[in-house]
């Protein structure tokens, strides 16, 4: 899932894939604001067929935690 | 997409999409309405001005945007089209030998005046030499063709463009393209899946309740028109007006204090764009005896993925962003609502605004021209400073300029400055509904509300409203 979210995310901001590991945090390290971590979670929607809840996304910092919540939607 | 003959020449031309739309529904109804930004770039140093016509003319091929132009089918309809790089004249005016204020005022009033609408260039640079060793060029642009991060992007192109030309440092990336953005918004607008989600979402928000409108001067306007109506239960106002007439007034925060607030969002995690919402939301609460429902627009640019970052044209969608509170609830708290409330926002924000307006008009059953939002609010955190970038440390300073018009009565444009990245707001408002007092009055009470919340996120909102 990891390579997958790497993919989506170099869509929005200049950033080397490499780079991102599962500590990077989205805003401070990946540089994200939160409107592209919005539209980004529309792409893994689309990408992983889940379907988030904003309400338990604002408390997501990290790709690990992003993982994480989204393997548990797959069930 | 279709074709048109344009001075002779077969040219593929685009519908408008929901943006541009926007603008141009306020210029339909509101004919004397102006949609022209003016804006200033200006160096401290010698300039060289054939190097930089140069630059500008670069930046002109790398920004489709600059090349976009309207025209009108045989039915009326506005379609859009991109013409080839073409080399228009770019004037110098020199303003060395006059006051400053003098020169920005000049360039107020070029501001105010429109461009041709159909088969006409959309924008003007001019190069301008200012007093005080200030050198630099003076962009108008029509707000159909871009926003301001379009406009920010082709001021930093030329700049750096310039630098690069003189100084040898790295050019500007290539721009992406608009026209194949513009493909992607028309085909979301085309009942896509997609748009569907977003209209059904918008018809639940919408019929929810009734929001309750909450004005920046207090009550006054609101109880009038209940009166006049003779509905003592009316929960919206008329906020347009046949007299467009505008201006702006700039405060500029202290550095410091600005870090204050930029430190907040850092520590607690949350977007600036939440906070500066969170504290209008609690003066216009305030002004409107303690109202807890309170509902503003917000300014979403859509600029996500990097195609969209870089494809200029104009983007921004405003979108009415109610929330209620309790006294009880902490400032801290509030952020987080509201923080809630944007992100849902933004996963529906590509809808039709003006769509949505119609649909909100229609189930409310509001005269035209009402509304339950008094002031809009845009947060712009692109500065002319690029930290990704070497560029030669040159002390430079940017204007904003008013075109002379508003539909509004209110809108508040919160940026950073370029030399200190402290924040300036910028309240651009009609002068038949604000006078600088109330501006000045309500910018007071925006910054106690902020500075009270971030002292202490556990203070309750009840608390900050009686202690400012």
């Amino acid at each position: 899932m990891l390579e997958k979210i790497k993919e989506i995310i170099v869509n929005y901001v200049e950033v080397n894939p490499d780079e991102i590991t599962e500590e990077s945090r989205f805003i401070e390290d990946i540089g994200l604001n939160s409107y592209d971590f919005m539209c980004m979670l529309g792409d893994i929607e689309t990408e992983f067929d889940i379907s988030v809840d904003e309400s338990e996304i604002v408390n997501i910092r990290t790709v690990g935690e992003a993982i994480a919540y989204f393997e548990s939607l797959k069930g | 997409m279709k074709e048109l003959n344009v001075n002779g020449a077969v040219m593929k031309c685009y519908p408008l999409c929901a943006a541009q739309k926007l603008h141009n529904y306020t210029i339909r109804f509101c004919p004397s309405q102006v949609l022209c930004i003016g804006t200033g770039l200006y160096v401290q140093q010698e300039v060289d001005f054939g190097l930089l016509k140069r630059a500008i003319y670069k930046a002109y091929e790398m920004f489709e945007t600059m090349r976009l132009r309207f025209i009108e089918d045989e039915n009326g309809e506005v379609y859009q089209y991109i013409t080839p790089f073409e080399e228009r004249d770019i004037p110098l005016c020199d303003f060395s030998d006059r006051n400053e204020e003098d020169a920005h005022n000049e360039m107020r009033k070029w501001t105010a005046l429109p461009f041709a609408r159909y088969n006409s260039p959309m924008n003007q640079v001019i190069m301008i030499k200012l007093p005080n060793g200030y050198n630099g060029i003076y962009l108008k642009v029509d707000h159909m063709t871009m926003d301001s991060s379009s406009i920010i992007g082709f001021n930093r192109a030329v700049l750096e463009i310039y630098c690069s030309m003189r100084y040898g440092t790295e050019m500007p990336k290539p721009m992406k393209s608009y026209i194949k953005q513009l493909e992607k918004d028309l085909a979301y607008e085309a009942d896509s899946p997609a748009r569907k989600r977003d209209e059904k979402f918008w018809k639940e928000e919408i019929e929810r309740d009734e929001p309750m409108y909450t004005d920046f001067s207090g009550q006054g306007r609101l109880l009038t028109q209940r009166r006049e109506n003779n509905n003592p239960d009316q929960k919206w106002a008329m906020v347009v007006s046949r007299s467009p007439e505008a201006s702006i007034s700039v405060y500029s925060l202290e550095k410091d204090a600005s870090m204050r607030l930029v430190k907040f969002c850092e520590l607690y995690h949350v977007p600036m764009a939440s906070l500066l919402l969170m504290g209008l939301r609690t003066v216009l609460s305030k002004f409107n005896d303690n109202e807890e429902d309170v509902s503003v627009k917000t300014c979403i640019a859509r600029r996500g993925t990097l195609s969209e970052k870089y494809s200029g044209g104009t983007r921004i969608h405003f979108f009415p962003m109610r929330t209620i509170m309790k006294p009880e609830m902490t400032f801290l708290d509030g952020i987080h609502m509201i923080q809630a409330e944007q992100n849902k926002i933004f996963r529906h924000a590509d809808y039709d605004p003006i769509e949505l307006n119609i649909k909100r008009g229609q189930y409310w059953k509001l005269k035209p021209g009402a509304s339950y939002e008094s002031i809009s609010l845009t947060y712009q955190p692109l500065t002319m400073n690029d930290n990704t970038k070497e560029m030669p440390d040159i002390p430079y300073k940017s204007m904003w300029y008013t075109n002379g018009v508003a539909g509004q009565p209110l809108y508040l444009t919160v940026m950073h400055r370029p030399e200190d990245n402290g924040l300036n707001f910028n309240f651009e408002y009609r002068k038949d509904a604000v006078t600088e007092y109330e501006m000045q009055y309500f910018y007071y009470y925006l910054c106690r509300v902020l500075f009270r919340g971030i002292e202490d996120k556990d203070r309750t909102i009840g608390e900050i409203l009686e202690m400012i």
